[in-house]
């Protein structure tokens, strides 16, 4: 093993802080006349740098710390004890979020708003896959680099662009909902076919709103949960909508309603 | 969750590193739904192992879980991912080091955001993870050793390849980060 082999692990140890006392002052002594040593340890140091003040740290997701949250065992408020969480039960792992006091009030009313109007739908019971699918093109959209290929908040930019690109033209709507902006708009893939995908802020949330054509009767909105997200998907004038974020159950449930009530083909 | 007693110490102990778990698995997923999933599993098994917990360590012991489900995870969902180790031990000797005259320190000071994250992304995941436990949760190499299951030894050499990984894949800003290709002739062990 070469010497300069031997000093590449000695480097990284030393400017790690890993070297035992011993070996770190013999290093130290061997820095104060070796030039060449201290600049390999100078760009030791700032790739380390580099990296440490440009990777990205992942912060722990909100959907993740309720789901946390929700794993403490049952208070004595609840009817039943909480067992262990199925990752993947869509539409009830939300039931368990709401600690049973003030929330529940709020969401309690919009829920029954949305089955008054015949807006909410039984749960699923199938086409996981497909809600799966959104929630993973939402996902690599938010968490990427190409959320749109489109930026404007203006319908009448938007739409033309995804019809060129798609053969199809999606309803497009600017601002469905108070504290909802359009960002713009991008060809996604579900499912293996290239659909629209309207992009929305919220907060400090991203809204997807996918749309393509799908065969069919009208639908009323069908809710679902996958991986922490939330879904919900309607069909309407000959188009299958889908709506995936991660903003909570009370706006996500105002923001499906306001789309499914927009007037169609604008 | 078995009784209160259980889920304050859950709390205490492992909760705090919820982020250093949840950061782990997605650099080792590479996917934001993919890293719940992972860490969610991985907690329900810490909150299982709570009495394998002694001392404090709390943190190696955490992410040695969530490492471990990881590669599980890994092995199942992305087999080209989850790749056979000893080879790349292996090839660690036949790696150069840099030579004097070759400034490496310029070219990677250019190198943004985007490209450095592209690059840590493009490594093999046994070299992705102990750069990230290293630079990103300052983990002592005898705190990887324990994380990642393998002789401190290895951890320095998988760090040296990776760091060298780096230089290379940002040095070279004009083409995507290349991912190591395994050589066809392994050479000897590390001297």
């Amino acid at each position: 093993m070469s010497a300069t082999h031997d000093d590449g692990w000695r480097v990284d140890a030393f400017v790690d802080g890993q070297l035992d006392l011993a070996d770190q002052l013999a290093f130290e002594r061997r820095l104060e006349t070796d030039a060449a040593l201290r600049a390999r340890v100078q760009a030791r140091r700032d790739a380390s740098a580099l990296l440490r003040e440009q990777a990205d740290r992942h912060a722990a997701p909100a959907s993740l710390r309720q789901w946390v949250a929700a794993q403490a065992p049952a208070r004595a408020a609840s009817a039943t004890p909480a067992p262990v969480a199925s990752l993947r039960r869509p539409g009830d792992w939300w039931r368990r979020l709401l600690p049973a006091r003030a929330l529940a009030g709020a969401f309690a009313v919009a829920a029954l708003a949305l089955l008054a109007v015949g807006l909410a739908g039984p749960p699923w019971d199938g086409q996981q896959r497909l809600v799966d699918d959104v929630v993973a093109s939402h996902a690599r959209a938010t968490l990427g680099d190409r959320l749109v290929d489109v930026a404007s908040s203006e319908h009448h930019t938007v739409k033309p662009y995804l019809s060129s690109k798609l053969g199809f033209s999606p309803p497009v709507d600017d601002a469905p909902v108070a504290g909802t902006a359009l960002l713009g708009g991008r060809v996604d893939f579900v499912d293996g076919r290239p659909v629209a995908a309207l992009v929305y802020r919220h907060g400090a949330h991203v809204v997807d709103a996918f749309v393509w054509p799908e065969q069919g009767a009208d639908s009323s909105a069908r809710f679902a949960t996958s991986r922490g997200y939330r879904t919900a998907h309607w069909r309407r004038a000959g188009m299958a909508h889908w709506l995936v974020s991660d903003v909570n159950e009370a706006e996500f449930g105002a923001i499906v309603e306001a789309m499914v009530r927009a007037p169609a083909g604008r | 969750m078995g009784n209160d007693e259980d889920w304050r110490r859950f709390e205490q102990l492992a909760l705090p590193h919820l982020d250093a778990a949840y950061n782990l698995a997605r650099w080792l997923t590479r996917n934001d739904a993919d890293a719940q999933d992972v860490v969610q599993e991985a907690l329900l098994r810490a909150m299982r192992y709570l009495h394998a917990l002694r001392g404090n360590g709390a943190r190696p012991w955490l992410l040695q879980i969530v490492r471990h489900t990881c590669y599980s995870w890994l092995k199942e969902n992305r087999p080209v991912d989850h790749v056979v180790l000893d080879d790349l031990d292996a090839q660690g000797a036949e790696l150069p080091a840099p030579a004097d005259d070759e400034p490496p320190a310029l070219a990677i000071r250019r190198a943004d955001r985007a490209q450095i994250n592209a690059a840590i992304a493009a490594l093999p995941v046994p070299f992705r993870e102990v750069l990230v436990l290293r630079e990103l949760e300052e983990l002592s190499y005898a705190e990887i050793a324990r994380i990642a299951e393998i002789p401190v030894g290895t951890v320095m050499s998988r760090l040296s390849r990776a760091r060298a990984l780096m230089r290379t894949a940002l040095s070279a800003p004009a083409r995507p980060p290349l991912r190591t290709v395994p050589r066809a002739s392994a050479g000897g062990g590390l001297a």
